[in-house]
């Protein structure tokens, strides 16, 4: 019997580590409408029409969302509320391409990308042609003279 | 007498072949037979009884043991890894989400399916 109280040993141990290791990043739980707190039913308002037929992993990763909310900015804040309303309408392929296109833009350093907003008004008033061409050179490619 | 002493003895005496009368044969002959059968009846009703096999437990406590809790402990150790990647993905989508909900430039950019390209195109042309 001293090898199945080894054994034993061995099943708590692999069990008390596998569950100490995702208690760290314990999702929230999933909450209708109406189970939400006042603060998180504020956050997330433009939701509430279409709250309780979201997926519940949709659910769960909006109330996330409101959690880390109040670290924001202001400005921050504001645009998450004028953009929640549409994400929750995109298609799942289209949230995985906005998804796919932040990542792609993030990576591209600071300095060489400059003003977003601005690169993005610059490439909207491109005819639509014009925007799957090379774009066009700021500066000349032969800086050494 | 050690135990092993007498089991040398025994088997020394068995080398040398038992003279035993036909009734003491007869008896040890049925005995082994018997012996035999039960010990061939075993395996089967376990195998017939495949689905009870858990119910088998107290019988072959050791073997039961030896096979069903590393079973037991992989199978625990392959769903906790599974819901540990499901919440690390989904802890990372609402991250990425938050950002991307959050940054100056609006949803249309995202979906665009050329700024990207677009942008990374005129990235590269900076010195």
């Amino acid at each position: 019997m001293a090898e199945a109280a080894r054994l034993a040993a061995a099943l708590a141990a692999a069990l008390l580590l596998f569950a100490a290791a995702p208690a760290g990043a314990a999702p929230e739980p999933d909450r209708r409408w109406q189970q939400l707190n006042a603060e998180q039913q504020a956050i997330l308002a433009p939701l509430e029409a279409e709250w309780d037929r979201l997926e519940p992993v949709q659910r769960v990763k909006w109330i996330g969302v409101a959690k880390r909310y109040p670290k924001m900015t202001p400005a921050g804040q504001s645009r998450v509320q004028a953009n929640m309303k549409k994400w929750a309408k995109l298609t799942p392929e289209q949230r995985k391409q906005a998804r796919e296109n932040y990542r792609r833009i993030s990576k591209v350093p600071p300095e060489k990308r400059g003003d977003l907003k601005q690169q993005w008004d610059e490439y909207q008033a491109l005819p639509p042609r014009e925007r799957q061409k090379p774009a066009p050179k700021r500066k000349p490619a032969t800086t050494a003279q | 007498m050690h135990e092993t002493q007498f089991a040398y003895r025994v088997r020394q005496h068995l080398n040398q072949g038992a003279r035993v009368d036909a009734r003491v044969a007869a008896r040890l002959r049925a005995a082994r037979e018997q012996a035999l059968a039960h010990h061939r009846a075993e395996p089967m009703a376990g195998l017939a009884l495949a689905s009870n096999a858990i119910a088998r437990i107290g019988g072959a406590r050791g073997l039961s043991l030896r096979v069903l809790l590393p079973l037991v402990v992989l199978a625990v150790a392959f769903a906790t890894t599974y819901v540990w990647q499901q919440t690390q993905r989904a802890a990372e989508v609402e991250e990425l989400d938050a950002q991307l909900l959050s940054s100056d430039l609006p949803l249309d950019a995202y979906l665009d399916q050329g700024f990207a390209a677009w942008l990374k195109r005129r990235a590269s042309q900076q010195p």
